[in-house]
């Protein structure tokens, strides 16, 4: 799975889940743009999002690492991921 | 010693001339403010020194432990053994010290009830000050340190200050080690602009409570709770409406001072209401009021317990009660705190699963989608959040669940009088409590910005006129904090 398949389902998974099709206008040109502070996720999606990459990447996320340094943007999630499972693979 | 009593007038001016009288360097101003606040402990009572110290020592050679062995496969058992015995001594404190005297007498009453003989010591103890607060915030730093999220206090005297700073050591806000562990780790500078804001803040924050909030529970709630029977059902609805601003004036007034504070000695501590009667779901209310102690029993107890391995993984309603039950028995040793939790938790499934069939209409018709951005819709979430949340202090308020259950009763029939006499305070502070989340609005925020493109010296006079305004209105040391009693 590529970066740009990571972005795409993170995407596809707010459009589905919170914003019908306005998630990437509401993200918009800053993909570091913070979802919390934003509008984009609230804490509860916030867990949410993090159960569907695990089922959707096949990733096992470390309770170490939840938390918004990972995945409280479009950048800072498709980086955690990608990361994961680069490391997975080798 | 609390903000508002008159000891603190003379004790915070004191202490903000020694610490900046001190060489800027960060151990001489750390100094000073672990000499202030463990003064200001031990004018609650010195025996409490003893414990805070005690715990401030576990966590830090806990906390050193962990830091030095992060990333040591090696040391994983003696890992969990340390953050056990950090946990163990923090929160068995805790437990010891607020939960004792419940529990004992919950399970004597219920093995009685049962046909045993039970007779467990039923301890009366004091709560020792802050003790629910600075718990937390240790308990938050070693878990962080130990999940590799922050590194340990870099000294002793920088992890005392953090765990025992006198501002927010009696009521919060709840810090995380990356918030304020990191300011005293580096010299700090005052501004005049820290020190507008610091006394904005704080002048502010004693509106809401010394004024505001004190004139709403003396004058109608204590009546109206304290005689119920006296009331007619205007009055019970009226009371509990009260009690909710005078609960939001007390602790964001609270909460206010204590970041002002903060800021007189060029410390920014973390907001802890935001203007929580604008909220429109019951999430959000949660993201607004008390953010500090939310966002940790989010942290560490709803994420943990729902992602990865974590035992209720992927069921979030279970974790949500768990989380909310947690929180009311949080906020004091009663059954009637418990009652509050377990009712916000299961509003905030019956939301959620609200939220989930809403979100399948929205899928199948992008109508909903624009309808859920309607006034009307807004209006009617707003009113079913914040009835919601009134009728819950009912049990918050109430001293045992049977006064709880008569007072609801009392809502909706009885006779008596229509209202307590009310003066023009209470209509004034009504008035103050709606202007402060009115100026937060879009459609008043050009007031707000005006005043403060007002030159200073006029700002500094309506700070002046309130001043006096509060003078002639607030006796220092008129009332206690709700949430120091927590």
């Amino acid at each position: 799975m590529q970066p740009s398949d990571i972005r795409r389902l993170v995407i596809d998974w707010l459009d589905d889940n919170y914003h019908f099709g306005e998630a990437e206008a509401l993200i918009g040109d800053d993909e570091d743009k913070s979802f919390l502070r934003n509008g984009v996720l609230d804490s509860l999606g916030f867990v949410k999002l993090i159960l569907h990459l695990e089922d959707a990447c096949n990733v096992q996320i470390d309770r170490k690492d939840v938390s918004p340094a990972n995945f409280d943007s479009l950048l800072k999630v498709v980086t955690y991921v990608s990361a994961q499972l680069t490391k997975a693979r080798t | 010693m609390s903000f508002i009593e008159v000891e603190f007038l003379f004790f915070l001016p004191i202490v903000w001339m020694v610490h900046w009288l001190l060489p800027r360097r960060i151990g001489a101003q750390n100094a000073a403010l672990l000499a202030s606040s463990y003064l200001f402990f031990a004018a609650w009572h010195w025996k409490v020194l003893g414990l805070v110290i005690a715990g401030t020592i576990v966590d830090y050679l806990v906390g050193s432990y962990l830091g030095r062995t992060t990333g040591s496969k090696e040391s994983a058992t003696s890992r969990r053994i340390a953050l056990a015995t950090s946990l163990l001594f923090g929160l068995g404190a805790l437990a010891f010290f607020k939960y004792e005297g419940f529990f004992a007498s919950s399970i004597n009453a219920l093995l009685m009830s049962l046909g045993f003989s039970s007779s467990l010591p039923v301890l009366k103890l004091a709560l020792p000050l802050g003790i629910s607060f600075y718990t937390l915030q240790r308990v938050g730093y070693v878990l962080d340190v130990y999940w590799g999220r922050h590194p340990p206090a870099r000294t002793f005297l920088d992890f005392a200050v953090f765990t025992s700073f006198f501002p927010q050591v009696t009521a919060g806000p709840i810090s995380r080690a990356s918030e304020l562990l990191s300011q005293l780790q580096r010299p700090r500078h005052l501004t005049a602009d820290l020190l507008a804001r610091g006394a904005a803040a704080f002048l502010m924050g004693y509106v809401l409570k010394g004024w505001a909030g004190d004139s709403i529970g003396n004058d109608l709630v204590n009546p109206v709770f304290d005689r119920s029977t006296e009331f007619g059902v205007l009055a019970h609805w009226a009371g509990v409406g009260g009690y909710a601003l005078q609960v939001f004036g007390d602790f964001a007034g609270y909460s206010l001072m204590a970041i002002g504070v903060g800021r007189l000695f060029g410390i920014e501590l973390p907001v802890n209401f935001n203007f929580p009667f604008l909220s429109r779901s019951l999430p959000e209310f949660w993201r607004r009021w008390h953010i500090t102690l939310n966002r940790w029993l989010f942290d560490y107890i709803f994420t943990p317990l729902t992602t990865s391995r974590g035992w209720f993984r992927g069921r979030i309603d279970t974790a949500l009660l768990v989380t909310f039950l947690a929180s009311g028995l949080w906020h004091g040793a009663n059954w009637t705190f418990v009652l509050w939790g377990a009712l916000h938790g299961l509003g905030m499934i019956v939301h959620r699963n609200w939220d989930e069939i809403y979100r399948g209409w929205c899928r199948r018709n992008r109508a909903w989608v624009q309808r859920r951005k309607s006034w009307w819709y807004a209006a009617f979430a707003w009113l079913v959040t914040i009835g919601f949340f009134v009728l819950t202090l009912v049990p918050f308020r109430s001293s045992n669940i049977g006064a709880a259950t008569d007072f609801a009763a009392r809502m909706f029939s009885s006779p008596g009088d229509a209202l307590p006499p009310i003066g023009i305070n209470v209509m004034l502070a009504v008035l103050v409590m709606i202007g402060y989340h009115l100026l937060e609005t879009k459609h008043f925020a050009w007031c707000r910005e005006r005043y403060f493109a007002l030159p200073p010296f006029v700002r500094g006079l309506t700070y002046g006129a309130v001043i006096v305004f509060l003078m002639i209105k607030t006796p220092v040391a008129s009332g206690t904090f709700i949430y120091q009693q927590f």
